[in-house]
């Protein structure tokens, strides 16, 4: 998850346009290598346990290293060979800014020296594999906009920039959170949960945005905004909430009750105090996570 | 021909209704599918149509899955229900089972655990 807070510090700093940074993260995935990938090519597991593990990481808040370990695909030694052949995806997003003209090399050190710093990304191979730094880049993220978040919102903003990378697609960055006290709703789909943490969340999007979205979500081809594709949308929030609800009642002993997902009707969403909305970019449009804790 | 096998997909969301479909129109030939889209809808058409098998999702409108469960299972306590939800906490779990449920599926769903499923159930 380094490329796509690194491309929201680039933006915080003003370094890249968010034209730029779209353009570039469009481009990634034909750069990433994986670490699956890495381990089938120096014959460490087979093409069968690494799926076996991808599959896992759907249902794991895990990275693939961990899990591998866990079911002894894997030796230490080796995810250690592994992740010193994996570069961090940062770099490869920093290197196509590079290639494209929006930024010198010059900048680009200086700019990850200051991210390295910053996020205490010190040890390149370590934060590959410890979930906690990707949780602490969360923290920062929200630091560095000035918005209070507790250990929950931060453990479940976590986990849904996580699940938008496993189900949706990694090329997306983050932009600055609004605090806002009314939203202008697209179309927005929101769940309710409750317990001893309660709060909203919900899921906006243009329509054709949507078409893009929940045709990556349900690997089908839509073409319509059509009532799969406003499925879709109410699925991953149901799919997303409703994992968060296993994290905490296994973590934390917290038990959490989902409402069903329901269509925001709009047209302008009255948010509280603690509301907030995050925009994030995607090659295919901008989709909006809007929170009320 | 082989005798219809009848199978109660309930779930609020069209999507995962039709890929629950779509996974099991390729195990059989003979396979009827009725839909619910929310618990009450299920319990309803359970009792209309008596399905060989039962895939239902928890968090529904009207009524929720492990409450739908419990009302067919009191009406039929041969029913075979397969939970299918997102929320596989060991609490919705023990409540599942109690309920009655004979299975649970966490979703995202995956093909073979649902065939796997419905073999154990059904028969292969």
């Amino acid at each position: 998850m380094y490329a796509q807070f690194f491309g929201g510090y680039l933006l915080s700093k003003e370094a890249v346009t968010p034209e730029q940074l779209t353009s570039a993260i469009s481009k990634l995935s034909d750069t990433h290598i994986k670490l699956g990938t890495l381990a089938m090519h120096k014959g460490y597991m087979t093409a069968s346990e690494v799926d076996e593990v991808c599959f896992l990481q759907t249902r794991e808040d895990k990275r693939f290293g961990e899990i591998a370990i866990e079911r002894c695909y894997l030796f230490e030694d080796q995810l250690e060979d592994l992740l010193v052949s994996q570069n961090p995806d940062y770099l490869i997003l920093g290197q196509t800014l590079v290639d494209m003209g929006a930024l010198t090399n010059a900048e680009l050190e200086s700019l990850m020296y200051q991210y390295q710093t910053d996020n205490e990304l010190d040890d390149y191979a370590t934060a590959m594999v410890d979930n906690n730094t990707t949780s602490h880049l969360v923290e920062n993220f929200f630091e560095m906009y000035h918005i209070p978040a507790n250990n929950y919102t931060l453990a479940y903003i976590n986990l849904l920039f996580n699940n938008l990378i496993r189900f949706v697609g990694e090329d997306f960055t983050p932009l600055e959170p609004m605090k806002i006290s009314e939203y202008e709703v697209n179309y927005c789909v929101a769940q309710r949960l409750s317990g001893v943490a309660k709060f909203t969340t919900a899921l906006d999007m243009e329509p054709d945005v949507a078409v893009s979205f929940a045709s990556r979500y349900a690997k089908m081809d839509f073409d319509a905004f059509d009532e799969y594709v406003k499925a879709s949308l109410e699925d991953f929030l149901n799919l997303h909430n409703g994992l968060f609800s296993v994290n905490m009642s296994n973590n934390s002993s917290v038990e959490l009750n989902l409402d069903p997902p329901m269509q925001e009707e709009g047209p302008v969403m009255q948010l509280n105090e603690t509301g907030f909305v995050i925009p994030v970019i995607y090659p295919f449009g901008s989709i909006f996570l809007i929170f009320e804790f | 021909m082989s005798e219809k096998i009848t199978i109660l997909v309930g779930d609020d969301s069209i999507l995962a209704r039709k890929q629950l479909k779509d996974i099991l129109i390729g195990i059989q030939d003979n396979l009827e599918f009725v839909e619910a889209s929310n618990g009450q809808e299920a319990v309803d058409r359970f009792k209309e149509v008596h399905p060989d098998i039962v895939f239902l999702d928890i968090v529904m409108p009207v009524k929720d899955g492990i409450a739908a469960t419990g009302e067919i299972v009191a009406s039929d306590s041969k029913a075979k229900i397969i939970i299918v939800s997102s929320v596989g906490t060991q609490t919705q779990l023990k409540a599942a089972i109690e309920a009655g449920a004979k299975d649970f599926i966490q979703k995202p769903i995956r093909a073979e655990q649902v065939i796997a499923i419905f073999n154990t159930y059904i028969g292969g």
